[in-house]
């Protein structure tokens, strides 16, 4: 299958002196998909967001955003592109809403309707100075100005930085809305639900290189599933299967995790054994992301669940 | 009674006493958290006060050396101008009267801003930024901070009045006069300083503060103004008592002497700083008392383009320039006669402003016209600055990400100096020559410098290049530099006589290489230096496409 991308970055290599901020990282964000981009602060991931904006230089690799060299052609790719910062600055004497009438101005499509509707939205006063706004309100700002503009492609950098619970609900609305438009999104984020819930794809980058990157599905697959089930038996013989970790019984209660590709023969073991009540837990997105780090959550803890 | 009840009844007695002390708790830790923070500013204030009234006397006595030259003096001293700009003369035939009338105004409004912007600076600043509520979050009385920022203030103008006081005394004044001089100064910071403490009470932020309690400055001096036009003899009118500024007036240091009206200054900043602490008693913190102000909700169709929004953002900034240079213009324009007439003989003094013109007088107003084309350039870097300052503070990234290329970006940020310093050149040229023609009933000289100032303008522009270049090449030190360098061709245009360095050198800066009013009109620098200024421009300008975002 042939997909048209709005994102594809090939190898990417960005140094600041002798830090490698960047060594080789691809990232694909397929039209029309919300991509979720993960990693710990330092990773990366702003460096990627500045060279796909063409605000930093890349030294190596290639990255094309919408068809486009984004240090080249950066005026013209940034009228089809909405960038929303993780810590949005904004003119201090000027009004909230008179910054979003500068930056949909700038890119020259400011619609004043849709403009209104996002401020009722995320309940934003558009009234307020600049200097007077809270950090979770600088960034309702940017929001309000991206998702009101007629981008193809939004790029989110950690974007819910210091927004209530009640709010990121309604950014997850917005995101969901802007893909059912057909725009793409490229979403940094630190909140492993927000991806879970959001995102096609999601790509996990460590000290700037790709670890991990497909669909959650494909993410998913290559990892354990944790699986409680109650047995009549006795547990020992499934100890024995290869590809079967973590067992712990308790008072018939069996709790174990299990590669992919040996649940058939746990499946098996397990059949004598008179299962009921079997939950099957594919591993969570923080789990993914934990094992690329080193901090595995402690393994009693994943077989309790 | 019980002793159970002996017992609680003095333990509510503690609560009591203990909850009014509360209230002040670690009023000691802040009056030296406050001074560790802004010693250097205070003392550098102290030092520049002083040392203005010490060569200010010095060179009073310089000007007037004889009792007869004072005397002379005195009898032309009160012009309504000088009774409305400085105050008031009173004996003016002594070396202290003369000291107050050219420069206890100054002092006063400089000491009261000082003092207005010291307390708001620590804080309604302090509060807004939240920092306020993380020390009452600690152990620390509600009225605490405020009351040892407040003392700190205090103690500052009380050290500008012992170190004025000081100065005076150094230079041979006498001793009552200088104290009760020193005096008026501090009676007059108190006030303001009580004035600044309500306005941070009332104001959210500390913008509002400070100009609130500028306007009551500024309501004051309008006051002993008006008081002062309409004195009979030296005694200024009623409406004067209206004004804290009258106050300092009254106490007529080197005259009268009197302490009294010092003793009302205190009360009044002791009253005003009460009414501080009832109102910071009951609000909120981070709370003010009036509205928070509400702007538009829309951008303006200006606001929307570069060239609107760079005018928006620098609004106060040209304002404030344009006031002040269009105020100098008029200054210089004025005193020039007079100053010409002090210029006799062959001192290095008169050979700063000879330069190569044949006429003293002519040449005097040219070095005027050079000075004024200075503080334009002043204000071009200032503007131009922004190229940096916008990029440093994370502003460039919002708008780099738009559809907006550097270039067109830093362009606008260029155009804008380069336009408005155009407009004061020819404005500021035809005052000061308008204002000099007047003196001297000659009504061509307002164009004739008019087009002498604009000759400066390639200069001006050689200057905003500069900055563009700095701010490309070495962002980090961009401000550092351009202000650097600013500074060194000032002191090389305007004294580098006095440094006898060679003609050559002197001769051939952005600003001296200009020919000056009187001297023979030459294109040719002004084609070189124009040329320097677009190649620094263009050099710029493509740095800034080829580097990375340079954000601090």
């Amino acid at each position: 299958m042939t997909e048209t991308l709005a994102v594809e970055v090939n190898g990417l290599k960005k140094s600041f002196g002798t830090l490698h901020a960047l060594d080789g990282l691809d990232l694909r964000v397929a039209t029309g998909s919300v991509a979720g981009f993960l990693g710990p602060n330092g990773s990366g991931k702003s460096t990627t967001i500045r060279v796909l904006l063409g605000l930093l230089r890349s030294d190596g690799g290639t990255a094309r955003l919408l068809g486009g060299d984004p240090w080249r052609d950066a005026v013209e790719l940034h009228r089809r592109v909405a960038y929303v910062a993780g810590d949005v600055t904004l003119w201090p004497n000027l009004t909230g809403g008179q910054a979003i009438d500068i930056l949909g101005a700038l890119r020259g499509d400011l619609d004043a309707k849709r403009v209104d509707r996002f401020l009722q939205l995320f309940d934003l006063d558009p009234t307020k100075k600049a200097r007077s706004y809270s950090k979770g309100n600088r960034q309702k700002v940017g929001l309000v100005a991206a998702f009101a503009s007629r981008a193809e492609l939004l790029i989110l950098d950690e974007p819910t930085n210091g927004l209530d619970p009640l709010m990121e609900g309604i950014f997850t609305d917005c995101v969901s809305e802007a893909q059912a438009a057909g725009r793409s999104v490229l979403l940094s984020s630190h909140i492993f639900a927000e991806v879970e819930k959001l995102c096609d794809t999601v790509t996990i980058i460590r000290d700037g290189r790709t670890v991990e990157s497909g669909t959650l599905g494909e993410l998913r697959h290559l990892q354990r599933s944790t699986i409680t089930v109650t047995i009549d038996g006795d547990p020992t013989a499934l100890g024995k299967v290869p590809g079967l970790h973590n067992l712990t019984a308790d008072n018939g209660r069996v709790s174990f995790s299990v590669d992919e590709d040996a649940l058939p023969a746990v499946m098996t073991a397990l059949a004598p054994l008179g299962p009921r009540g079997l939950i099957s837990t594919p591993p969570s997105l923080e789990e993914l992301f934990l094992r690329h780090y080193g901090v595995h959550p402690s393994d009693t803890e994943v077989a309790a669940r | 009674m019980t002793t159970a009840q002996a017992q609680r009844s003095s333990t509510s007695q503690q609560l009591g006493r203990s909850r009014s002390a509360h209230g002040f708790e670690g009023f000691g830790l802040m009056i030296r958290f406050i001074l560790r923070r802004n010693w250097v500013r205070m003392l550098v204030w102290t030092v520049v006060l002083a040392g203005m009234v010490a060569l200010v006397v010095q060179t009073q006595r310089v000007a007037f050396p004889t009792q007869e030259d004072r005397d002379a003096y005195a009898t032309i001293a009160n012009t309504p101008a000088v009774a409305a700009l400085t105050g008031i003369p009173y004996a003016a035939s002594t070396l202290g009267g003369i000291l107050n009338i050219k420069l206890w105004m100054t002092v006063v409004i400089a000491l009261s801003l000082a003092v207005i912007f010291l307390v708001t600076r620590n804080g309604r600043a302090e509060e807004e930024a939240g920092r306020t509520e993380l020390l009452r979050g600690g152990v620390l009385g509600q009225h605490a901070y405020s009351l040892a920022n407040w003392v700190v203030a205090g103690a500052f103008a009380f050290v500008v009045g012992a170190a004025t006081t000081a100065a005076a005394i150094g230079q041979g004044l006498p001793a009552l006069g200088a104290a009760v001089m020193g005096a008026s100064f501090v009676g007059v910071a108190v006030v303001f300083i009580g004035v600044a403490a309500v306005t941070g009470q009332l104001s959210q932020t500390s913008r509002g503060a400070n100009a609130l309690a500028a306007i009551v400055l500024a309501i004051a001096y309008g006051l002993r103004a008006t008081a002062d036009l309409q004195a009979e003899g030296d005694v200024p009118s009623a409406v004067s008592w209206a004004s804290p500024i009258g106050w300092g007036q009254q106490m007529r240091s080197y005259g009268e002497n009197l302490w009294w009206p010092f003793a009302l200054s205190v009360a009044v900043a002791v009253l005003l700083c009460a009414i501080a602490l009832l109102v910071e008693r009951w609000r909120d913190v981070g709370e003010g008392i009036l509205p928070d102000r509400r702007g538009p909700q829309h951008a303006s169709a200006l606001l929307r383009t570069q060239a609107g929004l760079t005018l928006r953002l620098q609004r106060s900034t040209i304002i404030g320039w344009a006031v002040g240079v269009l105020a100098a213009s008029v200054f210089f324009g004025t005193v020039a006669t007079a100053m010409a007439g002090l210029l006799a003989g062959d001192s290095p003094i008169t050979q700063i402003f000879l330069g190569g013109a044949k006429d003293v007088l002519d040449s005097l107003v040219g070095f005027f016209a050079m000075a004024n084309v200075l503080l334009i350039a002043a204000f071009a870097i200032q503007s131009a600055d922004t190229i940096r300052s916008e990029e440093a503070n994370g502003r460039a990234e919002l708008q780099w990400s738009h559809a907006i290329s550097r270039a067109q970006w830093a362009l606008t940020r260029m155009l804008v100096p380069a336009v408005i310093s155009l407009v004061l050149l020819a404005t500021g040229g035809y005052l000061l020559g308008a204002s000099f023609g007047a003196s001297v009933n000659d009504p061509g000289q307002g164009p004739r410098f008019a087009a002498a100032s604009l000759a400066y303008w390639p200069s001006v522009l050689l200057m905003i290049g500069f900055v563009m270049f700095c701010a490309a090449w070495l962002p980090r030190f961009a401000t550092a530099v351009s202000w650097g360098v600013y500074g060194f061709l000032v002191v090389l245009s305007m004294f580098g006589d006095l440094f006898g360095l060679p003609d050559w050198v002197i001769q051939n800066t952005p600003f001296t290489a200009v020919p000056r009013v009187g001297e023979d009109f030459s294109a040719l620098p002004l084609i070189v230096i124009g040329v320097v200024a677009i190649a620094l421009s263009v050099l710029g300008l493509r740095r800034l496409r080829a580097r990375d975002l340079a954000a601090e």
